[in-house]
C-alpha cells in the first residue's frame, strides 16, 4: 500500500516537501488555514489540499487522517504543532508524527509527549551555516538522527598533516568513525592500518559535537 | 492548631498564563488572599485589567516560550493556570507545566472540548466555559419551566 503523508500548516515548507514527497511516490495531503496558500498549494499536481485549522479534530477527519501513515506539523507556532501531532498520534493512531519547533530546548519536551521526530529549523540552519563558513571545501553533510549524527564528506588537501599516516596513528575523537575512503574510482573500507593519501575523500560518521574537531584534525586547519 | 497556622503562612506560588478577564480576575483574588502570584501576558496593555491593589508579579512574554517559563521559575510553582484565549497555547502550557516541570496542580481553560484526548491522560484539570454555561442555562430553564414541580 502506498504511504500516505499529511502535512499540517506551513506554506513554503509544505510546498517544497509536498513536491519532493510526491516525486518519491508518496500520497500527500496538505492542510492549511489560509485560503490563498491553499489555492497556491492546489496547483501542485497530485496534491490533495484541505482548507482549515489542522489542530481541530474535524478538519483532520475531513482530510482522512485515519488512513495516514505519517503526519508532519509545519506551522509557525510550536503549540499548534504539538496539538496537531498529539491528536494524530493519540486520537487517530497515525504511526509516525514529525514536528518542527522554533526553540531547540523544546525538543525533549516534544519527544516526552510522544512525538516521534522533532526537527528544529533554527538548529539545522545554524549548523549548516557554521559548516559552510568554516569549511567551504566540504561538499556534503547529511544530518542523521534528528541532526545528532552527521555523515560528512571530507576531501583531504595535500597540505594536511595526516597524509601518509595510518588511521590508528591519527588523533581522532572516539565518537568519530571513518566509514569509507574514496580514492579515485576506488572506494576502500578502511582498517586501522589504511594509509591516507592526498586527494582522498573520507566519509566521516560522527556526532555533531565532535565533527568540527575531527575535520580540523583531518584537514589541518 | 499549630500545624494549621503554619500551613497558612506558607505562600503558594501560582503562575497564571494570560491576563484576560478571567486571568486578571483570578490574579486579583489570589493576590488579595495573600498568595504569591505571577501573571504572564505578551501584551503590556493586558495588565491594565489588574486591580491597583494587585501585589503579585507581572511578566511580559510568551507563555509558550521556555525562556519566559524559566524566568517565571515555573519549577517552583505549586499551581499553574493557563487561561489565554488560545486553546493550543493552554494545552501546551498545561502539558509542559505538568509533564516537563512536574507542577503539582495544573488547570487549563479550553473552549473546544473535542481535543480532550490530547490531555486527558495527564493530570490536568480542564474547564470548558461552553459546557459550564450550557449547564447553567439548562438549570435556569429547568427551574423556570417547572418551579412548582421542583417545589
Amino acid at each position: 500500500m502506498n504511504t500516505r503523508v499529511i502535512l499540517i500548516g506551513g506554506f513554503h515548507k509544505a510546498k517544497s516537501l509536498a513536491m519532493s514527497l510526491i516525486n518519491k511516490g508518496y500520497t500527500v495531503t496538505a492542510i492549511n488555514n489560509d485560503q490563498r496558500h491553499c489555492s497556491e498549494l492546489a496547483e501542485i499536481d497530485k496534491l490533495t489540499v484541505f482548507f482549515g485549522d489542522g489542530t481541530k479534530p474535524f478538519v483532520l477527519e475531513d482530510a482522512n487522517v485515519y488512513s495516514a501513515d505519517i503526519a508532519i506539523a509545519l506551522t509557525q507556532r510550536d503549540e499548534d504543532n504539538l496539538v496537531a501531532c498529539e491528536l494524530c498520534k493519540k486520537k487517530y493512531n497515525v504511526k509516525k508524527t514529525v514536528s518542527i519547533i522554533s526553540e531547540p530546548i523544546k525538543a525533549d519536551f516534544f519527544r516526552q509527549m510522544g512525538i516521534d521526530s522533532v526537527v528544529c529549523a533554527i538548529t539545522a540552519i545554524t549548523n549548516i551555516i557554521e559548516q559552510q563558513a568554516f569549511l567551504n571545501e566540504m561538499a556534503t553533510l547529511i544530518p542523521i538522527g534528528e541532526g545528532r549524527i552527521s555523515l560528512a564528506r571530507v576531501p583531504i588537501p595535500a597540505a594536511s598533516p595526516i597524509i601518509g599516516k595510518k588511521l590508528l596513528e591519527m588523533d581522532l575523537p572516539r565518537e568519530v568513525i571513518v566509514g569509507c575512503i574514496l580514492r579515485g574510482e576506488e572506494s576502500i573500507i578502511p582498517r586501522g592500518d589504511s594509509r591516507i593519501l592526498a586527494g582522498d575523500i573520507l566519509m566521516l560518521i560522527s556526532s555533531v559535537k565532535h565533527e568540527m574537531i575531527a575535520i580540523r584534525e583531518l584537514t589541518g586547519r | 492548631m499549630k500545624p494549621a497556622l503554619k500551613e497558612k503562612t506558607i505562600k503558594q506560588y501560582t503562575i497564571i498564563a494570560g491576563c484576560g478577564r478571567l486571568g486578571a480576575n483570578l490574579a486579583n483574588t489570589l493576590s488579595n488572599n495573600g498568595e504569591s502570584v505571577l501573571i504572564i501576558d505578551w501584551n503590556q496593555d493586558a495588565f491594565r485589567k489588574l486591580s491597583p491593589s494587585f501585589g503579585g508579579q507581572v511578566l511580559l512574554g510568551d507563555a509558550t516560550d521556555m525562556s519566559a517559563l524559566h524566568e517565571a521559575e515555573i519549577a517552583k510553582a505549586e499551581t499553574v493556570v493557563s487561561v489565554t484565549n488560545n486553546d493550543n497555547t493552554n494545552i501546551f502550557v498545561a502539558q509542559i507545566a505538568s509533564e516537563y516541570y512536574g507542577v503539582p496542580h495544573v488547570i487549563a481553560r479550553l473552549y473546544d472540548s473535542e481535543r480532550d484526548i490530547v490531555y486527558k491522560e495527564f493530570k490536568i484539570d480542564t474547564i470548558y466555559p461552553a459546557v459550564l454555561s450550557a449547564k447553567e442555562i439548562d438549570k435556569i430553564l429547568y427551574f423556570h419551566d417547572s418551579p412548582e414541580e421542583k417545589a
